[in-house]
């Protein structure tokens, strides 16, 4: 058993391994080891692209997590409401979400998008007041790719919400309502620290999946470069260790993360 | 590998501030490590004061090629101006196309092949290009045949990059046979190689030298041509390598004996693996000129001039060349360059093989058919 | 009077999610649809009409559907039948004070650029990688790079993570009590596996399973790197669709397809799993 772990762990590590190995190569190609270098770190942190395209990232999956878990949260409080057509309505709602694969997605926002930009460009060119200059042009970008991942997103963090709201000690809401706890203090300090650990654990995947998204921005995020955008152009363009220095670093700044995270939990206890 | 070519290699490797292995074990590691970095690290500091000093900003992004610039060239533009360059490559036109008619161009520059001008400036995407921001462009010292498509209705949209053919490489090493013919070609990945060639993920090329194979013209549109050609396609499509347009790392490390390829990855693929060698098939093929062109929706217009500009000025140009291997249609850079460089074969090929070469045609790329013909191998 | 009070905030609490889904779900998913019965626009792009011709092409996609649906239920079931052992491993035999470390490194690399991971494989089953090693000890004319079986490897490889999480927790959930009981009956190790833990863990293995097979019907990365454009799936017709022959209408058309696809596969695999008339949830954490 242990043996067979290890060989699995090897597995996912090997590959890892290799990245990290090439971020210290000298040579410019990422196939062929030509010596030890940390220069690679440095090209990439003062590349702007890079540094823009890694803002870009953090931002759109931090407004993802962000978003997706309140109205997740919203809604998995709400639903335990509702019986009926309006509660089989959000079900087979959030049931589709979850089954539409991210890449459909995209395509949809991205239609959706560029049919309802064509008709609001002219528009706004019109209405557009002319001390005000000239008129904006609406288009796909930081808005877009946010929207998006948030609609992917959103049915996922309800879901898991949801289970543990449903897990969650009822007797302990009656109790506080009982003590004439207004609605929100009883949220606040009963049903809010009951269910937490399932909205971090939302927004922590939520955060990942749109961190690491590349099909649907690249569907609809315009001109603007994620992080996995970048990659994959570095990957075409023929990849040189300053990917891999960027993955280095990632890697690093993950695991810091969550040792860290787990010395204060384990301290904690 | 010739000692002159090594040694300046070498020199180049210093330059660029990497160490070689020996190098590195010979001195002190980590003092040696973090002057390399220090070296590096002012980059951010620059950034900051060339910012303050022009008024082209801080970024340009480019949309080309695989394996088309001089990657110190590119790096000589930011050292001067302060601007960095976002480098993004493409597979085919159509590609490049696609992505500015999906939302907005995110591009300043574009690399663009001729025959798809008239169909960017239909869709509104380009406008007429301010000449007097590219003095480096000097029209009489291009040929006309070059650069013909780039001119409507008297505006110049585009100024010219380079120009080559379309044929294909053979690790001669591997394929013994003599290569000559696209008809070869498409018989020997289907039989003797199977599993060793890689064809373009470009409908232009692929096609266009399926056609070949029957000796229709690389350009047609007509459905009955088409389906032989796609028939041919597909019955060679479980013989491929790959479908990409980025072939040269499955040349070089072996994966791959044979690809549809450009003049400059064949120069680039023969120079450093002389068994390498670029064929132009006896019935034809593409000619095309390559142009650099500004799309209406630039952000970073000033910069996108400039370094337009930057890449026409001969002496970076000539170096462009000698580093890709695409002829230039400059004279002016021409007359930079090493004769042996104007005598390449791969280069310049012979008259008789230039002579049925066809410029790719602008229905190509908006024709239905070609596209699904394209997509129909791909999915196959 | 309370209960108007409570009718109220569950308005207000659904509300958000109800927009949201009207306009960045419902309504794209209808445009998408009118696209599907449109026709292509002389440059490329989408011209209204009414015509079926779009879904009449979709034969031109069967290949595409048929690896999908071929390579992604494999795909699947090869990161389950890896990943399973591992969650037993974890849940039930390591002692708890490794475990969390041990979980954790499973997690970490779901936390590195799936892209630079699958590059990473492009190279080591590339003629540099696994072939050359293997030419070393005498086995000659392997190729695994854009081959069906690299990408089943880069499925495997990405998805594991995924896989593990989910039946991890539901055997670590499984009474330790419900296991004595059946050893003190004198069950063998192998029928108290068979009889309790498996059936417990099923809840963790039907989510698990059935989230990276949605991620894999709408997959693009792994066969368009780890295929060489010979393998391809829905999602590189997708692309090519829209990012390369400017086709609309068509790519809107597949589009759709591939939503009823999967929502008839995946009703019929929830209808399968989880007894009728039980709504049960499907449980991440």
């Amino acid at each position: 058993m242990r043996f067979y772990a290890l060989l699995v762990y090897l597995f996912l590590y090997i590959p890892i391994g290799i990245i990290v190995l090439f971020s210290f190569n000298a040579g410019r190609h990422a196939s062929e080891l030509q010596g030890f270098s940390i220069k690679w770190f440095g090209i990439a942190l003062s590349n702007p692209f890079v540094m823009e395209a890694l803002k870009t990232s953090l931002i759109v999956a931090g407004t993802t997590a962000l978003l997706s878990s309140i109205m997740g949260t919203m809604a998995a409080l709400g639903l335990q409401n509702v019986r009926g057509i309006v509660r089989m309505i959000f079900d087979s709602l959030i049931y589709i979400a979850i089954m539409i694969p991210g890449i459909v997605f995209g395509i949809a926002t991205l239609v959706a998008l560029a049919t309802a930009l064509d008709f609001i460009n002219p528009m706004l060119k019109n209405i557009w007041p002319i001390i005000l200059g000239e008129a904006p042009r609406l288009k796909l970008g930081l808005i877009s790719i946010i929207s998006a991942h948030t609609l992917w997103t959103t049915a996922l963090a309800t879901v898991i919400i949801r289970a543990r709201v449903q897990g969650m000690d009822r007797s302990l809401i009656e109790a506080s309502i009982d003590l004439y706890a207004t609605p929100w203090r009883t949220f606040y300090q009963v049903t809010l620290p009951q269910i937490f650990p399932g909205i971090l654990a939302a927004a922590l995947l939520n955060f990942t999946l749109s961190f690491d998204d590349f099909i649907i921005a690249f569907f609809v995020a315009g001109g603007r470069t994620t992080l996995p955008i970048y990659v994959f152009a570095s990957i075409r363009r023929g990849i040189t260790p300053e990917i891999n220095a960027i993955a280095t670093m990632m890697l690093i700044v993950s695991l810091t993360l969550l040792f860290t995270s787990q010395g204060l939990l384990r301290k904690r206890k | 590998m010739d000692p002159r070519k090594k040694f300046i290699e070498t020199l180049n490797s210093y330059k660029k501030g990497s160490i070689s292995r020996r190098e590195f074990l010979g001195k002190t590691g980590l003092g040696l490590a973090t002057a390399v970095m220090a070296m590096n690290m002012p980059g951010l500091m620059g950034l900051r004061q060339a910012n303050a000093a022009s008024k082209l900003g801080n970024r340009v992004s480019l949309a080309t090629w695989p394996n088309y610039h001089d990657p110190e060239n590119l790096k000589k533009f930011t050292e001067k101006t302060g601007v960095h360059i976002q480098h993004n490559v493409f597979g085919s036109n159509e590609e490049m196309l696609a992505k500015v008619q999906a939302g907005g161009s995110p591009f300043d520059v574009m690399v663009i092949t001729n025959y798809t001008i008239s169909t960017y400036v239909k869709l509104g995407l380009l406008e007429p290009l301010d000449l007097s921001k590219l003095p480096n462009f000097i029209e009489a010292n291009h040929e006309q045949v070059f650069i013909g498509e780039a001119k409507i209705g008297g505006k110049i949209y585009a100024v010219p990059k380079n120009w080559g053919t379309t044929g294909y490489v053979v690790n001669t090493k591997k394929i013994k046979d003599k290569m000559t013919t696209w008809k070869q070609f498409w018989d020997l990945t289907i039989t003797k190689y199977s599993g060793r060639t890689i064809v373009h993920d470009y409908q232009l090329t692929a096609i266009g030298n399926a056609l070949k194979y029957f000796g229709y013209s690389f350009n047609s549109i007509d459905p009955k041509e088409l389906a032989e050609a796609e028939k041919l396609m597909i019955k060679a499509k479980p013989h491929l390598f790959a479908i990409s347009s980025d072939y040269q790392p499955a040349m070089r490390n072996g994966d791959a004996w044979m690809s549809i390829c450009w003049t400059g990855d064949g120069s680039q693929l023969h120079r450093d693996m002389p068994e390498i060698q670029y064929v132009l098939g006896k019935e034809g093929g593409e000619l095309w000129t390559d142009f650099f062109a500004i799309p209406k929706s630039a952000e970073h217009l000033e910069a996108a001039y400039a370094l337009t500009n930057f890449l026409l000025d001969p002496a970076v140009n000539a170096a462009e060349v000698k580093k890709h291997g695409y002829p230039a249609t400059d004279k002016l850079t021409n007359k930079l360059l090493p004769k042996e460089m104007l005598d390449d074969p791969i280069m310049y090929p012979a008259k008789e093989l230039l002579d049925p070469l066809e410029f790719g045609a602008a229905a190509t790329l908006t024709s239905p058919l070609r596209a699904e013909v394209m997509a129909r191998f791909k999915a196959a | 009077m309370a209960k108007k009070s409570s009718s109220y905030v569950t308005t207000l609490l659904l509300a958000p999610m109800a927009i949201w889904m009207t306009a960045l779900l419902i309504l794209p998913i209808l445009v998408v649809l009118v696209y599907s019965f449109g026709e292509l626009a002389e440059m490329g792009g989408y011209k209204p009409a009414f015509t079926l011709a779009q879904y009449a092409n979709l034969p031109a996609r069967l290949t595409a559907f048929k690896n999908t649906l071929v390579l992604a239920p494999a795909g699947t079931l090869a990161a389950f039948l890896i990943a399973y052992p591992l969650a037993y491993y974890l849940a039930r035999t390591v002692e708890p004070r490794r475990r969390m470390i041990l979980l954790t490194l499973v997690i970490v690399p779901f936390w590195t650029s799936f892209l630079i991971r699958t590059y990473a494989w492009m190279f080591i089953l590339g003629g540099r990688g696994i072939p050359a090693l293997l030419e070393f000890i005498g086995i000659e004319g392997v190729r695994l790079l854009n081959t069906p079986t690299a990408v089943l490897i880069g499925i495997v490889y990405g998805y594991l993570p995924l896989m593990v999480f989910p039946i991890f927790v539901s055997l670590e959930k499984v009474d330790e009590s419900l296991l004595e009981a059946s050893n003190d009956l004198g069950a063998s190790p192998v029928r108290t596996f068979l009889q309790v833990t498996l059936p417990l863990s099923l809840p963790g293995v039907a989510t698990a399973c059935m989230i990276v097979f949605i991620l894999l019907m709408g997959e693009f990365l792994i066969p368009a790197l780890l295929g060489g454009g010979k393998v391809f799936f829905i999602g590189n017709a997708l692309v090519d669709l829209f990012l390369q022959s400017r086709n609309w209408p068509f790519g809107s058309a597949v589009a759709i397809t591939l939503v009823v696809v999967m929502l008839v596969i995946v009703s019929l695999y929830m209808r399968m799993i989880f007894k009728p008339g039980k709504t049960q949830d499907v449980s991440m954490i």
